[in-house]
């Protein structure tokens, strides 16, 4: 009963505290929300890197050259002890074939290798890697051992490509990291400093709970309550700040990406999953401010 | 109930406020702690529900050493003692009726029962029909009574009253002590620190007088009915 009553006192007091200085907490709750807003759309971009990751990744085709001077039962040895190694469908591709379709690529150009007197292909090995093991360094090792068989002379699988993009991804997670970081920091001091402020005008009712038995408990509930608050409307804000965004621009993004992306992706830039760790963000945010503002200023 | 043992209190940097005091207010008494003015009554007072720490010396209250108490027990003591502040501490922005009952509200006691109990308060000091006004739209002896309704309504056991007759013309300030004397025979402990001799003639209870921080006399009602007979 008394827990009960005391529950409702801060709630009663935390709101209060929104109602009496709303400029100030109009600040804290805006800090939030653009904090959450711009991680929301970092995550939503992330996604969309992710997505085109995988989907370049669906190209990834691992060639193996073999040596020329192999005869066609040779082939066929290494063919079988590829597939040994379980590394994803493997066809073989004989030098004929492959020469013909040398000269449809080629075109017009095509036509000059018919004047060759003999096939200058060697016999090739097409490894088709399953989404599992398309990262770059599974592809690096499953490189390796392709080139450890005997007669393989060279193996690729757009290396360049693959590195570099992940290195993009790389880059882009570090920077995301680095700004999440930075926009904590200063989230949490303007909560913190609003809190401040918050508890200079209440000093005069702090002194006097004290005075009447208040526990520090007591005291301090209705701020980090109230920085709790802060926290949730900030990221219900962000949220419909990332609603409104998605039902703008996604479909115009939506399409604009489409050709990357292919059908049956997901633009959704809210997801439920986002959304709940947007509001637990929010609730951080704000309870992380409170603690710091109660911590260094509610001397009790 | 409250016993002092060679009490000193000294602020930083100024010469002690207190001296040597040594005290014993039984269970159910009524004490005057009276002296000209900066003589160190509400200091004292403040020793009593640990609004300052003693600088030397043992306090016992209820049994208690609150000279070595610890920070965290200091809220449990203020709830057993009501205190009327010389400078009232009412909060400007709150109801009469919610500066009473914010001492119920710290204690976790739930709405409607504190609200009964702030009307039954309020009717005791005669200020019912005030319930809803802010503080400062009343006069200085009606604020008066709201700070003295906001420290008996947890029914404390000891009752501190700091000048608590000291903005009230006369007719009122035999109504705030006819209370004061009916809450200390219901049981309560009460010390009211006043410079106030009228009063002390008119009531006659044990009386102990402080002088630049050291207690020069401390007589009891019928010693002091005596002197004020000759
Ligand atoms: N917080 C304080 N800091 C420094 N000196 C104080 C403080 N409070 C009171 N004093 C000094 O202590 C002495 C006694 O004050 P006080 O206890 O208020 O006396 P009284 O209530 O008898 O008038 C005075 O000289 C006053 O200046
Ligand atoms: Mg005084």
């Amino acid at each position: 009963m008394s827990a009960l009553a005391k529950t409702a006192y801060f709630w009663r007091s935390a709101a209060g505290g929104l109602r009496h200085s709303p400029f100030v907490h109009f600040i804290a709750v805006s800090t939030i929300a653009i904090a959450l807003f711009a991680a929301g759309l970092a995550r939503g971009a992330s996604r969309v890197v992710d997505n085109l990751l995988s989907s370049l990744g669906g190209e990834v085709e691992v060639t193996v050259y073999l040596a020329p001077e192999l005869g066609e039962d040779e082939v066929h040895g290494v063919h079988e002890r590829v597939q040994q190694l379980h590394v994803g469908d493997v066809t073989v591709v004989p030098p004929e074939a492959a020469l013909v379709r040398l000269r449809r690529e080629l075109g017009d150009l095509g036509e000059a290798l018919a004047e060759l007197p003999e096939n200058p292909l060697p016999a090739t090995l097409e490894v088709r890697v399953p989404a599992e093991r398309r990262s770059p360094e599974a592809l690096r090792t499953l490189a390796k051992e392709l080139r450890a068989q005997p007669g393989v002379t060279a193996v690729d699988y757009g290396e360049a490509a693959v590195e570099r993009l992940s290195a993009i991804a790389r880059a882009l997670r570090f920077g995301a990291l680095v700004a999440f970081l930075v926009v904590l920091g200063t989230t949490i001091i303007i909560v913190a400093a609003t809190l401040q402020l918050a508890i200079y005008s209440r000093r005069e009712e702090i002194e006097i709970q004290k005075l009447v038995g208040a526990t520090d408990r007591f005291v301090k509930a209705p701020f980090l309550l109230e920085g709790l608050l802060q926290g949730l409307l900030g990221a219900g804000l962000a949220l419909l700040g990332l609603w409104t965004f998605g039902r703008v621009l996604g479909p115009t993004l939506g399409s604009l990406f489409a050709f990357l992306l292919g059908p049956g992706v997901s633009t959704a830039w809210v997801e439920p999953r986002t959304a709940l760790e947007l509001v637990a963000a929010g609730c951080g945010l704000g309870l992380g401010g409170s603690f710091v503002a109660v911590g260094r200023f509610l001397r009790v | 109930m409250i016993q002092f043992f060679h009490v000193y209190k000294a602020y930083p940097g100024d010469p002690p406020v207190l001296q040597d005091i040594n005290l014993n207010v039984e269970k159910g008494e009524f004490v005057f702690l009276t002296g000209p003015s900066g003589a160190g009554k509400t200091t004292l007072l403040k020793l009593i529900f640990c609004g300052e720490k003693a600088t030397k010396g043992q306090i016992l209250v209820g049994g208690r050493n609150i000279a070595r108490i610890r920070e965290s027990a200091v809220p449990y003591l203020r709830r057993n003692i009501g205190v009327v502040f010389q400078d009232f501490k009412l909060l400007p922005h709150r109801s009469v009726a919610d500066n009473v009952g914010f001492t119920l509200d710290v204690l976790g006691v739930p709405r409607a029962e504190g609200r009964e109990k702030v009307r039954r308060m309020l009717k005791l000091v005669g200020l019912e029909h005030k319930a809803d006004a802010l503080p400062l739209r009343l006069s200085g002896g009606e604020q008066q009574r709201v700070v003295i309704a906001r420290a008996l309504v947890n029914d404390p056991t000891i009752l501190l009253a700091d000048e608590p007759t000291g903005n009230l013309d006369p007719a009122l300030t035999v109504e705030i002590m006819d209370l004061l004397t009916q809450v200390n025979i219901r049981g309560t402990t009460v010390v009211v620190a006043t410079h106030d001799a009228t009063l002390l003639a008119r009531y006659q209870k044990r009386t102990v007088r402080l002088e630049r921080g050291q207690i020069v006399s401390d007589e009891d009602g019928v010693k002091a009915a005596r002197r004020m007979a000759v």
